[in-house]
């Protein structure tokens, strides 16, 4: 974790209260004092759940039954050959698929104890607490000020001169601060392509989501940038849930702390990353991240 | 010689040159036959570049040519003045600057140039909303088995000839317009400065706003068909991503659809700007006849094309040749109205697109 940056980007957390916990175990009783400095403790611990989600399109089945809970403050890895369902489970989440045609769901998600699909939920409301990173940077056609604050300005969270502090914020959190502060007002589009996910990733980030979704963040990136990428979602854990689709199985192993392996439809295992990579309770799991299907 | 030739004897690695003499006869006058296609294409596509430029500067030198007496004659009042006189074609002819024209002749424009601008920007700022709104709706909102009909459609208006919609506006629409939404404007807008110009007696439609309107139904397939092109080249992904931080579906369209394409759309008004600044056919129509600024949208008035397309006639009896001359002026001004705004738009296209989003190239 490079120094030079806050270990605590989104700054909803006491420095560290989640991070005291060792990588790879789950349920340590922490300080009862630390406890208590924690802003999240009374909520409930899954910040999502899927109970039994099985989704189509028209009558194909994409996934089925798929029961998980997702950990407040964790990194979740979702792995599998393409087409397994991953990616269309992510974008379930935070209700992405429900305007393609034929789409349709059985089963729940809970996002803290209420339903996504429940009677009288703002979509607007829970895409701003579920964001989203995209498989490629997809600035906006504006500057990269205004790229910044663009979810800012739609929910109304701030204005006016706020909006040039958060910019700035969110652009040193994500350590392009330096790097396009004389050219605020310039093309997003002339940055390159590393930069341009950072400069996303600052705009998912400046709306103040819970759960951050990432489509495969880094397919199309440089190593280098990549690297520094996986650092900065590697810090930006304990405060954030982050749920990363990703095809590179070292990623995975690098950055999150729990792993589901998709495979055909089915949530094949889940569970400790290290542990599932180590030691897969399924053949199949097995297969794949030895590299013997994919 | 004898040096050259033997230094290239004494290479034996030499590669052997194609010899067109070994070739089959008949592959030879294939040979030829192909060089020739090369050179035939090169010139043709030279040729083909030129032509449009050499037509353009061909008329417009012409029409300089024409209008040269009537601009040394006219000076100035040509664009303050109001009024087109022949003068009396019967009385002496007299001589200004050594160009002989009838006597009591005046040609003022005037009108004709605001009459110009204000038909265009009515049926531009009407067109521009409807057509943005029709190509989103085309694009993003309805299912294909509606929207290909539709924008079918759409482009056949773009192919009804404009005599047609004149004599359609003159009939019908204006009639219509003058018993409905006329007196609803003249009676009910508030009292802001502005809005006085659409205060007065509304008369029978014909007139300023009918022009305008009728040009606007002309134009709208034009910006439609072009901005629903430029809205298919705006990729899921940017607009996705709005959807994902929570923007609201007009929020998506207005931040990242349209200023994706915004250059682009200001280059497809300036192309329908240009249509409704020439079009005659469907103004003389339904603007009426009257070579004077209009006081209120209701009034009739005319245009530049319209003038020189109605009164070219009695042009054509000015024995001294002068009222063709300054007809040809007339024309001449309308040129350069036109390269003027397209020009703007280059301008203001340039200004806007560095903010866009890379159409075109990979995004």
């Amino acid at each position: 974790m490079p120094a030079d940056r806050p270990t605590d980007p989104v700054g909803k957390h006491a420095a560290g209260a989640n991070a005291a916990a060792p990588q790879g175990v789950q349920g340590v009783q922490l300080d009862p004092v630390l406890d208590a400095l924690d802003p999240d403790r009374d909520r409930p611990a899954h910040v999502i759940e899927t109970r039994r989600l099985t989704l189509h399109f028209g009558s194909k089945p994409i996934l089925s039954s798929i029961d998980m809970a997702f950990e407040r403050g964790s990194v979740t890895a979702l792995i599998g050959p393409t087409g397994s369902g991953k990616s269309t489970f992510l974008r379930t989440l935070n209700r992405m698929n429900d305007k393609v045609r034929g789409f349709r769901t059985d089963g729940d998600v809970v996002l803290e104890g209420r339903s996504i699909w429940a009677p009288g939920t703002d979509l607007l409301e829970l895409r701003r607490r579920v964001g989203m990173l995209f498989q490629r940077p997809n600035p906006f056609p504006m500057s990269i000020r205004d790229n910044v604050v663009a979810g800012v300005r739609a929910h109304r969270i701030a204005r006016g001169k706020q909006l040039d502090v958060v910019a700035e914020q969110r652009l040193r959190e994500v350590g392009l601060w330096d790097a396009v502060k004389d050219r605020l007002g310039d093309s997003p589009f002339r940055l390159s392509g590393g930069q341009q996910q950072l400069l996303c990733l600052a705009r998912a980030l400046a709306v103040g989501p819970d759960v951050l979704l990432l489509d495969e963040p880094t397919s199309s990136l440089d190593p280098i940038s990549t690297e520094y990428v996986e650092a900065l979602l590697r810090q930006l854990a304990p405060a954030l849930t982050l749920i990363v689709v990703t095809h590179n199985l070292a990623q995975a192993r690098r950055v999150s702390r729990t792993t589901m392996f998709f495979y055909d439809g089915r949530l094949v295992e889940h569970g400790p990353t290290d542990a599932l990579f180590e030691h897969p309770s399924d053949p199949q799991t097995e297969r794949y991240v030895t590299g013997r299907i994919g | 010689m004898t040096t050259l030739e033997g230094a290239a004897g004494d290479t034996p690695a030499a590669p052997r040159r194609f010899d067109r003499a070994r070739r089959p006869p008949l592959r030879r006058v294939a040979d030829v036959l192909r060089s020739g296609e090369t050179h035939a294409w090169r010139w043709g596509a030279r040729i083909a570049v030129l032509l449009p430029v050499a037509g353009l500067l061909f008329a417009v030198t012409v029409l300089a040519l024409k209008a040269y007496p009537a601009i040394k004659v006219n000076g100035s009042p040509f664009f303050t003045g109001s009024g087109f006189k022949i003068g009396s074609t019967y009385a002496v002819t007299v001589h200004t600057a050594g160009v002989a024209h009838p006597k009591g002749s005046f040609y003022g424009a005037w009108p004709l140039i605001a009459g110009t601008l204000q038909t265009s920007a009515i049926a531009v700022v009407v067109a521009l909303p409807v057509s943005v709104g029709c190509a989103f709706a085309l694009t993003e909102r309805l299912p294909a088995i509606v929207s290909r009909p539709l924008g079918f459609a759409i482009e056949l208006l773009a192919g009804v000839p404009s005599v047609v919609l004149g004599l359609w506006g003159v009939l019908t629409f204006g009639p219509w317009l003058a018993k409905t939404l006329y007196p609803l404007l003249a009676n009910n807008l508030p009292d802001v400065p502005v809005l006085d110009f659409f205060k007065g007696t509304v008369g029978h439609g014909e007139g300023l706003l009918t022009g305008g309107l009728v040009l606007s139904l002309m134009i709208v397939p034009i910006i439609t068909a072009t901005t629903a092109d430029l809205f298919r080249q705006v990729p899921t992904l940017p607009k996705e991503g709005g959807e994902a931080l929570g923007m609201t579906d007009f929020e998506v369209a207005q931040r990242v659809t349209l200023r994706w394409v915004r250059s682009g759309i200001i280059g497809a008004t300036a192309l329908g700007l240009g249509r409704a600044l020439g079009e005659t056919m469907a103004v003389v129509l339904t603007v009426g006849a009257i070579f004077k600024v209009a006081p209120n949208v209701y009034s009739p008035m005319s245009t530049i094309a319209a003038a020189i397309a109605t009164q070219l006639d009695s042009a054509l009896t000015d024995g001294t040749g002068f009222a063709v001359a300054s007809y040809a002026e007339l024309a001449l001004v309308l040129a350069v109205i036109s390269v003027l705004v397209n020009l703007a738009a280059r301008w203001v296209v340039r200004r806007t697109s560095h903010l866009g989003g890379p159409v075109g190239r990979a995004a």
